[in-house]
Order: structure tokens, then sequence, then C-alpha cells
């Protein structure tokens, strides 16, 4: 753990790519700035997905280079595996309670060579591959992980000593407790990011029940290279599968699971999972079931023309339900729009439920910033101050105020950054004029 | 913490108890891994195979072999050894010297 200034100009919540994003451009304008994630490692949903759209791009090497710039960089000090527990107005800013979770590693000591891990026995799901690969009790949280620290999970531990026994560090360490951390900052910005709706919402379409319904999450580590499969297999039977279906709008616009809005990005993910589907294996059939397709961004409308010039099937349709074959083959009851709303029932290998975003963090009472009927963090003058709070000195980047995609999150990242500033400025400047 | 003193068997100790020892639930789910582990192993000693195949050998189910076949592959104690139609074979690695 970096050792700690008792004050910074601005504290960021969250490190994914727009508190990354943030907090890189804050420090650039010549601002201390201290970035508190709350899980072990640093780069947030970016880091796990396979490809950004529409460029195709590898996604882990747009954000790594980010990780690494974040972590070295002399005005950022980075608390990783920290809880958020209070912020209180203060009188020069804000007063931060932080609470470090233990490792039960040094992580000034450990240098990730996973000795560790090859030496634990106990194997669990890794939340890292969305539960379809595995993991140790004490694990490197992946491979692009920054820090390159292991994190012991007391739940799995079996308490036989062999991280300790082959660490080449000495730096397993028992008796690490939660650890509170109090620290004066100027201004605040959150970027808490996003969780998908649960698989379980929609009953009807079998998600959390049936193996071969996927979520979006897992299927982006199911196609990377680096995944739990290292090809795209489905998880019933290591099958390569011959059909995959897109169910569109499956957390999204249905006020039936509170979800009303549109998610923004769940067409567009679509596209790209199913053109990588092609790139890998050409003859496998890829159908996307949608309401219609929402490609608004630079660059999107031509994504969507090369998806269907790639072979992809982009299908106007509902899906009624799906129900699972003894083989676990997946039956989808569909109303073709396009075909006079003729019902049909169509079999694929595997279902990817296209969920929708809802908010990675609710503040409740912890600050200040209110929140909309959404959940996601309120912005009063949405229109012409897009990074405000309810609250002064407190700005909110990229998806904690709504759903969007990568590009306009790091676009929000450095107005929120921007907006921090001045506010910075006016009020040290109020200070000084007092 | 002294880091001349420290003996983490000691601290083992107390962690152990601070966490109220090592459940039921964690000493079932080892048994059951380590029999799923030998059992896949004994499977492969014949040659490569699907996870159908493997599942076929030892009676259970695909899914619980794919995701035990992916943690072997994971930890190097087996790879990947070509297709049989549209699924993948896996063989057991050579154990390192």
């Amino acid at each position: 753990m970096a050792k700690l200034k008792p004050r910074y100009d601005g504290m960021v919540v969250g490190a994914g790519i727009a508190g990354m994003q943030a907090s890189l451009d804050l420090a650039g304008q010549g601002f201390e700035v201290l970035l508190v994630e709350r899980e072990p490692s640093i780069g947030g949903v970016m880091v796990g997905l396979n490809k950004v759209f529409p460029t195709l791009d590898c996604s882990s090497c747009i954000c790594t280079p980010r990780m690494a710039e974040v972590a070295h960089h002399e005005r950022i000090d980075l608390l990783t595996y920290t809880e958020l527990q209070q912020v209180r107005q203060a009188e020069s800013g804000f007063h931060v309670r932080l609470l470090k979770k233990p490792r039960y590693v040094i992580e000034e000591e450990c240098i990730g060579c996973g000795l560790c891990e090859r030496a634990c026995i106990p194997l669990v799901p890794h939340e890292h591959d969305h539960g379809l690969g595995a993991r140790k009790a004490i694990y490197i949280p992946h491979g692009n992980a920054i820090p390159q620290v292991a994190v012991l999970d007391p739940e799995h531990c079996v308490f036989d000593g062999n991280c300790a026994k082959v660490c080449p560090k000495d730096c397993i360490d028992f008796t690490q407790l939660p650890q509170e951390i109090e620290v004066e900052v100027g201004t605040v910005i959150v970027a808490s990011g996003l969780h998908l709706t649960p698989m379980t919402a929609k009953k009807e379409y079998g998600g959390g029940k049936y193996v071969n319904v996927m979520s979006p999450l897992a299927m982006e580590r199911v196609q990377s290279s680096n995944g739990p499969y290292g090809h795209i297999l489905r998880p019933s039977d290591g099958k390569l599968p011959s059909s995959i279906a897109y169910v569109q709008c499956a957390g999204s616009r249905d006020k039936s699971i509170g979800v009303p809005y549109c998610s923004r990005v769940c067409c567009m993910y679509a596209l790209k999972q199913a053109i990588m589907v092609k790139h890998e294996r050409h003859e496998t059939q890829v159908t996307i079931y949608h309401m219609d397709i929402r490609a608004f961004g630079k660059g999107y409308e031509q994504f969507y023309r090369r998806a269907l010039a790639e072979g992809v099937r982009v299908v106007k349709a509902k899906v009624a339900k799906i129900s699972e074959e003894p083989n676990h083959d997946l039956t989808l009851r569909v109303e073709l729009i396009d075909e006079g709303g003729r019902v049909a029932e169509i079999r694929h290998d595997l279902v990817v439920l296209s969920q929708g975003l809802i908010p990675g963090w609710t503040a409740g009472e912890v600050l200040a910033a209110g929140a909309d009927e959404d959940g996601f963090f309120k912005i009063p003058q949405v229109t012409t101050r897009p990074v405000n709070s309810t609250a002064d000195g407190i700005f909110i980047a990229g998806v904690a105020s709504g759903p969007k995609d990568i590009p306009d999150a790091i676009v929000e990242a450095g107005a929120a950054a921007m907006e921090a500033a001045m506010y910075l400025d006016q009020t040290r400047a109020e200070r000084v004029g007092a | 913490m002294s880091e001349t003193t420290r003996s983490w068997r000691e601290d083992l100790k107390v962690f152990r108890e601070r966490m109220g020892g090592l459940t039921e639930e964690n000493r079932a789910a080892g048994k059951d891994q380590r029999e799923t582990l030998k059992a896949i192993t004994e499977a492969l000693r014949a040659g490569p195979r699907t996870v159908p195949e493997i599942a076929g050998v030892t009676r259970l189910p695909a899914q619980k072999v794919m995701w035990y076949v992916m943690a072997m592959k994971r930890y190097g104690s087996l790879a990947e050894v070509g297709r049989a139609g549209d699924y993948l074979r896996y063989g057991l690695k050579e154990a390192e010297p």
C-alpha cells in the first residue's frame, strides 16, 4: 500500500476506465489524487473485455497502459481492495473514511510470482471469468492485474499453510485485519461503474438455471484468448457451438424488471461478439433477436453493416421463452415480427442474454450526492453540466450517472476532472480571499 | 508484526481460529475435488479424450468435467490435443522434471 498523505486535492472513487482517466486528467493538471478501488485490481469491467467496438481493438491493450500509467503516476496514490465508508463535508473539502480489506499478503513485498497460487489446493470459481474458470483460494486476480499482488480468500482457505511454505518473499501475513483509513480531500469524483441486470431477472429466459444461457460479460471472457477456455466453447460439455443466439433487451427497456431505459451498449456489444464468433469459426451461425438495433455512435452504423456482411443474422423478433433440451441445447419460442408475427421454435447450442446496465454502486448515506429514480447518480443540469452531482464539489463520471459506452465514459471523465480542477481553484481562491 | 520474529505457523493457527476453522462445506468440497481430479486423470491415462468422452468414462456430469478440465488446463496438468468433430480433445501433460 502506498504511504498515504493526510490530504489530497481530489479523491476518485472507482478505478475502471472512467476513474483511471479522471485521475490521470486531474493529476495531469498538477493536483494530488487518491484513487480508491474496491476490487483487488484496477481496470474495472474494461480489463475483462475481449475487444472494443467499433474498432475491434484489443480491450486490455487499451486498458492496461492506462492502468500502468495510473499505478506509476507521481501524483496518484492508489488504494485497492478498499471500500468507501463515509464522505462528510469538512471545513475545506471533505473528510473521508475508508476501509482497506485484508489481502493476507504484504503488498509491498509480494512480487506476483504466483507460487502461492500453484501450491494452494482448493479450486474455486473465478469471479474474473464469471465462474467459468477456476482460481485458487489464494490467487493473483488475473494476468493483467495491477497491482500484481496475491489475495487470499479466507472463505475457501483450508488452512494448510501451503502458500506460506512456498512464498519466496515470506509475505503471507495471516495477521492482517481490516484497516480504517481517514484522509481529507478537496473534491470527489465518483466513477463507480456498472453491474449488469441479474441473469435471473427474466425467469422465462432461464438465466442462472440453464447452463448454456450466458451473460455477455461471461461471453467476453469465453472469447478472450486469456479466458477460461481459450476458444468459444459451451459450458455444458465443451462443444464448439454451431449456432449461437443473442436475445436483445433481456434486461433493458422492460418496466416489469424495473429497467425501463435503454442500456445503450447492448446492441453494439452483441454485434461485436457476433463478429468475433464469425472470426473464430465462420461456419457458426449467429442470430441476434432484437426489437430494433440502436447504432447511435460514431462508426456504429457502419459496424452494424459490417456484421451483416460477415454473415451475422439480425432478426426482428420477440423472444417469449427459452427452454432447455435434455442435451442442454436451447429452444427459443419467438414471435417473428417481419413475418407477420409468426411464432416459431428455434434451437440453438448457446444463448447470450443481452443484459442491461444498472449502477455498480449505490451511495446511500455514504456521500451527499443524490440518486435518480433509476438508481444512477442524479445530474440536475444534465444538458449544461453533465458531470455535476446534486452536491457541491462531487462530480460523476462514466456509467455512475447512466449507461454509456467507453468513448463517452472517457469524455465524461475528462470533463469531471476539469470541473473538479475548477472547483479546487475556486474554493482555494475563496479561502485565500476570506 | 515483527519481520524477524514472525512465525507464520503460529499466525496460521490464530487465523484459522478467527475464521472459524475448516467448514464442513470446504471439507466436503475438498474431498469431491480430489475424487474428481483423480477420476479425470485416470480417464485420460488411456489417451486424449473430449469432455463428453471423459464424462462417459467417469460417469460424472459433463458440465462438471468441463469445469475441472478447464481448471486442469489453467494450472498446467493437461493440454488440448487436437479435435474430434465439434469437440476438442484433452490429454495429460508430461510432469515437468
